[in-house]
C-alpha cells in the first residue's frame, strides 16, 4: 500500500460515557506496538498517530513484558496532555494490592503521574467476576486508585465470553468503561458481545470500547472473507460504541486506519445487516473468533494465576522464559 | 447469572489463599512437578465382576464401566493393548467405546483384534466423524469401522464430537449425518444410535431439542462438572426425562488431571461419576496400572450417598470455577484433528489449547 503523503488530520470525537471527556473514534491498540522493529519506529508511529488525530491510547501492564508501555511512554513524551491514556492491570483474580503495584510500574513506564483510564485486564473465566469483587480483590484497587487521583476512570476488558461481562456488570461496581470484541462475526455468533452486552452498556451509560474489529488475527481478511475497511467501518458504526481500538505495528497500517477514520461516515443499518448476513456462514462455528474458544489470546499471566497450562509456542511465553534464561531474572533487563 | 456470583464464603477465602499463593515469578509456577502416572502403585484386583446397568429404555444391560477407545490406541504396543482388553473383559468390562478417527483407525483395529471370539459377549460402540459432512461419507465410515472392528454390526453408533456451535444445524441438515443414523439402524448395521460431545451443555440441549430418536447421549460427568457449565445439572435430567441413556466420560478430567493434581483420588472421581444416573462410565486406559485401579473401584462399586456426592462437589467447587480441570470445555485442547479441518480451525500444533 502506498504511504499517504501526510497523515495529519482530525478524527471525529465521541463522548466518553457519562463524562464530559471526548475521545477519538479510532483508538491506538498497545499490543501491536511491541511488534514494531525497534523503539525509534515505535516512537515515530505514536507521533504520527497523534498528528493524525488519534487521542485514545490503549496499553496493558502485561504486554510484551512491559515493552509496549515503555515505547508508548517514550512516544507520548511532551504529548501526554493531548491524549486520553489507558492501561490495564493484570491481577487475574489475585489481590487488589498486586493490581496497585502494577499501577505504579505502569505509570513509571508510561512516564506519567496519572492515567485517564485504568482497566482490569482479560476477564475470561466464569469465576473472574466473583474474584474481582471479593474482599481484597481488584475492585478495591480500582476504587483506591480513583480516590487517590492516580486514575480518572476505571473499567474492565475481556474477549472470551459475554456472560462473564454480564457477570462483571452484575457485581454492581461503578465502571466507567467496558472493552470487548465487536466485529461482523461477533454479531451473529452464539456468544455475541454486540447482542448480549452492548445494549446493557448503553442502558447503563457506560463507555463502550470496541476491540478486535478485524477479529483479532486478520485471518478473515487474509482469506478474502471481508476487507479491513469493511470490518473497521462496521465496528465504528455500531450505535453506542465510543471508540474502536485496533493494533498498528507499522506506518502503513497506521495510515490505512487513519484514512478510514478521518473520512468516516457511518454505515447504514441496511449495509450493516448485509455484511452480517454475508459473513454469517463463516461466523457460525467461531473459526474467525478463536479468542472466544481457545486460550491463544490470553496472556500467560492469566493462565498462571488461574492454574491453566502454558503454551510454550506462544511468543509471550517465549519472551517470559527467554528473559529468565538470559538474565537469571524473570523481568526484562533489555535495553529499550 | 446471579447464581454464579453467589460465592460461598468459605470457598472464597480458600480461593483467595490459593490465588495469593501463585507466585508473580513465573519460573516458580512453571517448575511445578506432577507425579508420573506410570508410577501408580500396582494394586490387586478383587474377585468378582463389574456390575451391569440398564441402557436407558433399550432393555439391554451394559457394564457399569466402559473401556475408552482413544487410550487403547495410546497403549505402547499392540500386545499391551490386547492384554488390557483381555483383562478388562475377564473382569466384566463389556462396553467398548471407540471412534472412526482415533489414532487414524488404530484404536478400532486393536479392539477388533482383541475382541476376536468375544464379539457376542461385548457391547461394541464406535463413532462417526463427518463433522458436518453428508450421509454418504458417514456410511463409508461405518463400513470402514465395521471392517476394522471385525464385525458385521455395531451395538451403538454415535455422532462424534458435537462441539462446534453450528454442529447441530449441520447434523440435522438435509442429507446430513442424522439421516445416516436412521438408515444404518434400518439396515440392521447398528442396533442403537446416539451422539457425543465434551464442550457445552447448550450444544447438547440443542441436539436433544430436535426430538430425534437417540438411544444414547455421551457427555463429560465428573465432580468439577457438577458446578461448572454443568452437563450433570443441565443435560442429564433432560436425557433421563426423554428416556435416553446417558454415557459418562472424562470422570478424571480427560487425562487424569484431577488425580495427578491431587484434587480427588481415583476412587472418589470414578465413584462420583458412576453414582450418577448413567448407564456406564467410559474411562480411558493405556496401562495395566490404570486398568487395575479402575477395576478395583468398579468391581467393588457402591453408589455414593447423596451427602457424600455433595461434599465432593463442595471439595471441588473452587477449582472447578474457572475450568482449569475441564480443559475440554474452555479450550481447544481436546478438539480432534478431523473436526478442526472440517471447521477450518487451526491444527493441534498451531492451536494446542
Amino acid at each position: 500500500m502506498p504511504q499517504a503523503e501526510t497523515s495529519s488530520g482530525t478524527i471525529p470525537l465521541r463522548k466518553f460515557g457519562r463524562s464530559d471527556s471526548r475521545i477519538s473514534i479510532l483508538g491506538f491498540g498497545g499490543h501491536h506496538l511491541g511488534e514494531a522493529p525497534d523503539a525509534k519506529t515505535a516512537v515515530e508511529i505514536v507521533h504520527q498517530a497523534v498528528d493524525g488525530g488519534i487521542t485514545f491510547f490503549d496499553n496493558c501492564w502485561e504486554y510484551r513484558r512491559g515493552k509496549t508501555e515503555v515505547w508508548m511512554g517514550a512516544g507520548l513524551k511532551g504529548l501526554r496532555d493531548k491524549v486520553f491514556l489507558m492501561t490495564k492491570t493484570c491481577p487475574h483474580g489475585r489481590d487488589g494490592s498486586l493490581a496497585l503495584l502494577m499501577l505504579e510500574e505502569s505509570l513509571r513506564r508510561l512516564q506519567t503521574d496519572h492515567l485517564d483510564l485504568w482497566q482490569v485486564h482479560g476477564m475470561a473465566f466464569d469465576n473472574d467476576p466473583a474474584l474481582f469483587i471479593r474482599k481484597g480483590g481488584a475492585a478495591e484497587a480500582l476504587e483506591k486508585a480513583k480516590k487517590d487521583g492516580k486514575v480518572r476512570f476505571v473499567g474492565f476488558t475481556g474477549h472470551q465470553n459475554p456472560n462473564v461481562h454480564l457477570g462483571m456488570l452484575q457485581t454492581g461496581f461503578p465502571f466507567d468503561s467496558v472493552q470487548m470484541p465487536l466485529n461482523p462475526f461477533d454479531a451473529t455468533f452464539t456468544r455475541s458481545f454486540e447482542r448480549q452486552v452492548l445494549p446493557e452498556l448503553t442502558r447503563l451509560g457506560i463507555a463502550v470500547l470496541g476491540m478486535k474489529p478485524l477479529s483479532g488475527h486478520g485471518d478473515a481478511i487474509k482469506h478474502g472473507v471481508i476487507t479491513a475497511e469493511e470490518s473497521l467501518r462496521y465496528a465504528m458504526s455500531l450505535p453506542g460504541v465510543t471508540t474502536t481500538i485496533t493494533g498498528m505495528d507499522s506506518l502503513d497500517v497506521l495510515h490505512q486506519n487513519l484514512r478510514i477514520a478521518q473520512n468516516f461516515t457511518p454505515m447504514s443499518e441496511q449495509e450493516m445487516n448485509a455484511l452480517r448476513d454475508r459473513v454469517k456462514p463463516d461466523a457460525a462455528d467461531g473459526r474467525y473468533e478463536l479468542y472466544k474458544l481457545s486460550l491463544k489470546f490470553d496472556n500467560p499471566e492469566s493462565r498462571l494465576a488461574h492454574g491453566f497450562p502454558l503454551d510454550t509456542k506462544q511468543s509471550e511465553v517465549q519472551d517470559m522464559m527467554g528473559t529468565a534464561e538470559n538474565t537469571g531474572h524473570p523481568w526484562p533487563e533489555k535495553k529499550l | 447469572m446471579a447464581s454464579k456470583l453467589e460465592v460461598n464464603r468459605r470457598n472464597f477465602i480458600k480461593g483467595a489463599a490459593v490465588l495469593g499463593a501463585v507466585p508473580l515469578i513465573p519460573g516458580g509456577a512453571m517448575a511445578q512437578q506432577h507425579p508420573d502416572p506410570s508410577q501408580i502403585a500396582a494394586q490387586s484386583v478383587p474377585e468378582g465382576q463389574v456390575p451391569t446397568k440398564p441402557l436407558g429404555r433399550t432393555g439391554v444391560q451394559v457394564s457399569a464401566m466402559g473401556l475408552g477407545g482413544y487410550h487403547i490406541g495410546s497403549a505402547e504396543t499392540d500386545q499391551a493393548a490386547m492384554e488390557i482388553v483381555a483383562k478388562a473383559f475377564d473382569h466384566g468390562v463389556r462396553f467398548f467405546d471407540n471412534a472412526w478417527e482415533y489414532h487414524d483407525g488404530l484404536s478400532e483395529e486393536r479392539i477388533g483384534k482383541a475382541l476376536n471370539g468375544k464379539r457376542d459377549q461385548s457391547f461394541v460402540m464406535t463413532k462417526v466423524c463427518t463433522h458436518g459432512r453428508d450421509k454418504k461419507i458417514a456410511m463409508r465410515m461405518l463400513e470402514e469401522s465395521l471392517r476394522r472392528l471385525q464385525t458385521d454390526h455395531l451395538d451403538l453408533w454415535q455422532v462424534h464430537e458435537v462441539v462446534y456451535e453450528n454442529d447441530p444445524d449441520l447434523i440435522f441438515a438435509p442429507d446430513g449425518v442424522a439421516e445416516a443414523l436412521t438408515a444404518a439402524k434400518q439396515q440392521g448395521k447398528v442396533r442403537f444410535i446416539g451422539f457425543t460431545g465434551h464442550k457445552d451443555p447448550e450444544i447438547h440441549l440443542k441436539m436433544l431439542a430436535h426430538n430425534f430418536p437417540f438411544d444414547t447421549v455421551q457427555m463429560p460427568l465428573n465432580c468439577c462438572d457438577a458446578t461448572f457449565r454443568s452437563f450433570e445439572t443441565q443435560v442429564l435430567p433432560e436425557a433421563t426425562r426423554k428416556g435416553i441413556a446417558a454415557l459418562g466420560m472424562k470422570s478424571l478430567g480427560g487425562s487424569g488431571e484431577l488425580v495427578r493434581h491431587g484434587v480427588v483420588t481415583p476412587e472418589q472421581g470414578l465413584r462420583y461419576a458412576m453414582s450418577l444416573p448413567v448407564a456406564t462410565t467410559i474411562s480411558g486406559v493405556d496401562t495395566m496400572q490404570v486398568l487395575d485401579q479402575n477395576l478395583k473401584v468398579a468391581i467393588n462399586f457402591q453408589p455414593l450417598a447423596s451427602n457424600e456426592m455433595q461434599s465432593l462437589r463442595e471439595q471441588c467447587r473452587f477449582l472447578a470455577g474457572d475450568g482449569r480441570y475441564e480443559l475440554f470445555k474452555v479450550t481447544t485442547k481436546y478438539d480432534g484433528k478431523v473436526g478442526r479441518e472440517q471447521h477450518h480451525f487451526p491444527t493441534v500444533e498451531e492451536l494446542p489449547i
